[in-house]
């Protein structure tokens, strides 16, 4: 190999190398981090197509700051130590800002590493009040917390449904006992003591064992606090046991999947979610867009993810700089239009308003209750 | 005594197999992978499928022949690298190499962004756990697969004394190692009777108990909401809050874990459990104390995983009972077994291996782990000894079925 | 509430014990954990619901009758004895005298494998299994006893009873029990040894496709990960049984079952994973071979 070619290859490679910082130079990062892929995958996807169509609409309109925006994707598949390590990515590739985690256990741990790295974060999906509460400046989350979600279903179940033999089951996760035990807590200020409270595991399948005993304390409903898969089965498992309570179940239960699986024995569930977004005016471009572009309905995260996509590029366009302090500086002082209405953030980088409301499964849907 | 077998595949037509090979993948991926609704079935994919497995088995055909038209070219490339290596660091003073090796890990770094150096010091954390694994399974043969229980113990152990008793890191650490210690000795109790596989299955089910009970305990552990606000270290002053200051710390680790473990490996306790390793009954027939012997290898072992664990819950701040699965345990074992059980390189590189790929691997995403659990089938296949065989365990390779060592064999020296 | 439980427990012990016969089975015969059945018996479930969709969209025959319920066994069957077969001869044959962890990271890698392979072609999502034609049940004072769980506990009987007479009284089952006991001797005296072991893995991976078969009628729900679980729980079954005996299996597969659904009625259901090991390990002190295990006594 003469030194001629050992030239060229080391010109080539500047010249490539060159263009390539030109091109970051002309671009802004956003991270998006979930678990994208494993067993939550499907809620990893929403939080994807969310960003997706958010920066496909900046993008029509020439970016931010004159940039186009890029997504850098972050998988932790809900383990908390691989979120530590997309975070420790994320600060590293500099990126002006992260959509994410969905799970509070993986959410948390990398709220450390964001604040210590000046980075925004913006999650979508994790409902733990932990997660706020140690006042970091940087944290936000477009969606409620558990403490407003289990006292919005506990209320339910007592004032609507006007039931006081209550069980209470949870999947031993930080979601799932958190939101069980906000619930719990509620009900007891209504002097109202659960006749079961016990903890199911994530991923087994076989739950009548545990519902046989709580079937023995004659429960009018049961609340449950955990995801959808557990949902579907302890729904039907009740059912092919006999059982005549009312099930309820929080956020993570609203998905399609709950219904089409569980079939027959879902009807006359009860599951807390955020206001018809269908009758939110300011969803339906966001709703008709999504349908068009992925040609499947918003999940239950979608929005939220798109709306928290949008609040950071706007801060982002509005500050007109990519400084962390300073656009969680604007993020906590603006009033927000967005896909879900009017938004406001408090001090901790919670939504002023609590969002959830009850649904029921009738008529295989789900029905906002009045 | 390799099993006769009349069913040999025709090694005659090599190109009739790959063909028959690419139909029958593919017909077993067909079930999986086709689409009802789509057009023709969606038998697009089975039939990637079967390009993909002829592909492979043109490629073998190739090797083999071009292995066949240079021989010793070839021998001498594939050739055991560990002996490679050490024919060729055998003219150089052993020292100089590993000063050379602790410049770099001292310097490199220096030059490395958080990220590289986050992964690095994961890396010494799993190095440190596969080297204490190691002692219990390499030099041992104790097949233990809840490993992951004595490094939730230290982390634990420091999570609750930092967040509730406000001990120091410092403290801590001694106190977590002798704690996992402890366990190891209980987890050994009721094992010491239980041959091979029935020890596995307990130590599993040690593991597993180790994390339910963590994740139930909410009046003690908090439960799944985890430990939150763990202290970092401190000296004179300092905090520990730069990932490059754990690579430090985690780095003085590891070189203490290596000293000690290479100390243990030649003492007379090493080779005691190099004994009983190799032959119960025949260790005991020359007076080792079985019972003590495995208990030390517990625990021993266990302590490595304590001092581990603290390090983990003051570096990541924040613990919970995810972090503990016997998904975990499986992880160091295969960092052990690919490594090469027993040689002390050889485990450190299979841990840097499995901690590196899968993050180099990221853009991939999607096919990480398909790939990943692919390729340790493939590793273990072409190279069952591990990467670096231990020089004690490449010996017994070459003579006898080191399962079952032949008593009578001249040529097996210990 | 007994009585419910007990029927609880025997319907998943039976589960238990289908797929710890495979692992039993396969470890009589080459001493290796086999992590990746845990897998074969996911394979199975899903290839249930691929049967049953490529039936009912060819309209060869209606969703509840016997014969759509029938052939989405026999061909979960065939399709994991497939598999079974074609992992022996991939990922174990070649490390046969490898040491002895060698195979076992090599299960592993397979089980993870396998794990993604279904994800990417399935899909992460959970997926329903089809609504079959088992309705109806016995009810009784205390519980109700479901005519899945009937069909379920009925078709592991009779798989087991069929397996314990292929063993035992055909030519092939003297050749594997012969393989087993000394693979050396069981070569000199003509038996194919390669052959037998094809066989062995084939019938422990059919068996374990039947269970993910009735797994998905009777949970209705499957995904790629119940392989992983219901490994370590078969697992769990082999040995308390004792490790390479088929009746041991059967044996602590529905003892299993029952512990698990006793503890989790009566003690508490967050810790009956804790109470299943620590009865485990119990027996194990007392029975270090497991409840049928054979008798290893040490020779010198």
């Amino acid at each position: 190999m003469g030194r001629r070619w050992v030239w060229f290859w080391t010109a080539g490679a500047i010249v490539v190398l060159a263009i390539a910082q030109a091109y970051a130079a002309s671009t802004i990062t956003l991270g998006v981090a979930g678990p994208l892929t494993g067993d939550q995958g499907a809620i990893g996807e929403q939080l994807k197509n969310g960003t997706i169509i958010a920066v496909e609409e900046w993008n029509a309109k020439s970016g931010v700051l004159g940039k186009r925006i890029e997504i850098v994707w972050g998988d932790d598949q809900h383990d908390p130590k691989q979120a530590v390590s997309v975070a420790h990515k994320f600060v590293n590739a500099g990126v002006a800002g992260v959509i994410g985690h969905f799970n509070s256990s993986c959410s948390i741990p990398a709220s450390t590493i964001y604040h210590d790295g000046k980075i925004v974060q913006i999650s979508p999906g994790s409902t733990n009040p932990q997660l706020t509460e140690r006042g970091l400046w940087n944290v936000f989350r477009t969606i409620g917390r558990d403490d407003q979600q289990g006292t919005i279903a506990a209320e339910f179940i007592v004032k609507k449904l006007k039931k006081t033999r209550i069980a209470v089951l949870h999947d031993k996760t930080t979601y799932g006992q958190g939101l069980a035990d906000e619930t719990v807590k509620t009900l007891e200020k209504a002097k109202i003591k659960p006749v079961y409270y016990g903890g199911i595991t994530q991923g087994e399948k076989d739950f009548r064992p545990v519902l046989t005993a709580v079937k023995q304390k004659n429960p009018e409903a049961l609340f449950y606090g955990g995801i959808y898969p557990e949902a579907i089965l302890l729904t039907k498992q009740m059912r092919e046991l006999g059982m005549k309570a009312i099930f309820v179940s929080g956020d993570g239960v609203w998905q399609q999947e709950y219904i089409d699986i569980a079939g027959n024995a879902a009807e006359g569930s009860f599951v807390t979610f955020t206001p018809d977004q269908t009758k939110i005016k300011e969803a339906q471009g966001f709703i008709k867009k999504h349908r068009e572009r992925f040609g499947s309905d918003v999940g239950a995260y979608t929005t939220y993810s798109y709306v928290a996509a949008n609040i950071l590029l706007e801060a982002i366009a509005a500050t007109k700089s990519e400084d962390g302090p300073k656009i969680a500086d604007h993020i906590r002082k603006a009033k927000w239009n967005t896909a879900l209405g009017s938004i406001q953030f408090d001090k901790k980088g919670d939504v002023l308003v609590s969002p959830f409301v009850v649904w029921e499964v009738k008529g295989g849907k789900f029905v906002e209750v009045k | 005594m390799k099993c006769p077998s009349r069913s040999m595949p025709l090694h005659q037509r090599p190109l009739l197999r790959i063909v028959l090979a690419s139909v029958w993948f593919g017909l077993l991926s067909l079930p999986l992978m086709m689409e009802l609704q789509a057009p023709y079935f969606g038998l697009g994919r089975p039939l990637m499928v079967s390009a993909v497995v002829a592909l492979i088995g043109l490629l073998r055909v190739l090797a083999l022949q071009w292995r066949e038209a240079s021989t010793g070219r070839l021998e001498r490339l594939l050739g055991a690298s560990g002996s490679a290596a050490r024919h060729l660091t055998e003219g150089i003073d052993q020292r100089l190499l590993y000063a050379l090796a602790l410049a770099c890990a001292i310097m490199i770094p220096l030059g490395l962004n958080r990220y590289h150096i986050d992964v690095l010091t994961q890396v010494g954390i799993y190095v440190t756990l596969a080297l204490g694994l190691n002692i219990v399974v390499g030099l041992a043969g104790l097949l233990d697969l809840g490993y992951i229980a004595f490094y939730a113990v230290g982390a634990y152990t420091y999570g609750l004394l930092s967040t509730r008793v406000g001990l120091s890191f410092w403290e801590v650490l001694p106190l977590g190692a002798l704690l996992a210690a402890i366990f190891g000795i209980l987890l050994g109790i009721p094992v010491l009777r239980l041959r091979g596989d029935y020890l596995a299955i307990v130590t599993l089910g040690f593991g597993e108990m180790i994390r339910i009970t963590l994740n139930n305990w909410d009046s003690f552990t908090r439960g799944p909401n985890g430990i939150i606000g763990i202290g970092r270290p401190k000296i004179l002053g300092f905090t520990f809050s730069d990932p490059i200051h754990y690579y430090y710390l985690i780095l003085a680790i590891v070189l203490l874990t290596i000293f000690v473990v290479d100390r243990l490996n030649r003492s007379r306790i090493g080779r005691a459990w190099t004994a009983m390793r190799d032959d119960e009954v025949a260790a005991e027939a020359m007076g080792i104390d079985l019972m003590k012997t495995k208990l030390l290898a517990f625990s021993l072992g266990a302590t490595w995983a304590g001092f581990a664990g603290v390090f983990f819950a003051s570096k990541m701040t924040f613990i919970s009972p995810e972090s503990f699965t016997f998904f975990e345990s499986v992880i160091i074992l295969c960092m052990v077994v690919l490594g090469g059980m027993g040689s002390v390189p050889g485990v450190i590189l299979g841990a840097a291996m499995l901690v590196i790929l899968p993050e180099m691997m990221r853009q991939f995403a999607l096919y990480r782990m398909l790939i990943f659990g692919g390729a340790m089938v493939v590793m273990m296949v072409l190279r069952p000894q591990g990467l670096i065989a231990s020089p004690r365990r490449a010996i017994a390779l070459r003579h006898t079925d080191s399962r079952r060592p032949s008593v009578v064999s001249p040529l097996h020296t210990p | 509430m007994l009585l419910q439980q007990l029927v609880n427990g025997l319907t998943l012990g039976s589960v238990y014990a289908l797929i710890a016969l495979g692992y039993t089975m396969v470890y009589g015969i080459i001493e290796l954990i086999n992590f990746a059945h845990g897998e074969i018996y996911m394979l199975g479930a899903y290839m249930g619901i691929v049967t049953f969709g490529l039936l009912t969209a060819l309209h060869l025959t209606s969703p509840s009758s016997g014969a759509t319920l029938f052939l989405m066994i026999v061909l979960a069957m065939l399709f994991c004895g497939a598999c079974g077969i074609t992992i022996e001869r991939l990922a174990y044959r070649p490390l046969r005298n490898a040491p002895r962890l060698s195979p076992l990271i090599s299960a592993l890698g397979v089980s993870i494998f396998l794990q993604n392979f279904v994800m990417l072609a399935q899909g992460p999502r959970d997926k329903g299994f089809p609504h079959l034609f088992v309705h109806g049940g016995i009810d009784f004072p205390g519980g109700r006893l479901s005519a899945i769980q009937i069909f379920i506990m009925a078709t592991s009987v009779l798989m087991m009873v069929a397996l314990q007479l292929l063993v035992h009284r055909t030519k092939i089952g003297k050749a594997m029990r012969a393989a087993a006991q000394d693979k050396q001797m069981a070569s000199l005296v003509g038996i194919d040894v390669d052959r037998i072991i094809s066989v062995t893995f084939m019938i422990g991976s059919a068996l374990a496709g039947v269970a993910g078969v009735m797994v998905g009628m009777y949970y209705g729900l499957i995904n790629f990960f119940i392989g992983y679980i219901a490994g370590i729980k078969a697992f769990t079954a082999a040995v308390l049984g004792g490790i390479g005996s088929i009746p041991g299996a059967m044996l602590g597969g529905l003892l299993l079952g029952l512990i698990e659904a006793l503890g989790a009625g009566y003690i508490s259901s967050e810790y009956k994973d804790v109470f299943a090991f620590a009865i485990l390990v119990l027996v194990l002190i007392f029975r270090p071979s497991g409840l049928l295990g054979a008798d290893v006594s040490k020779r010198v």
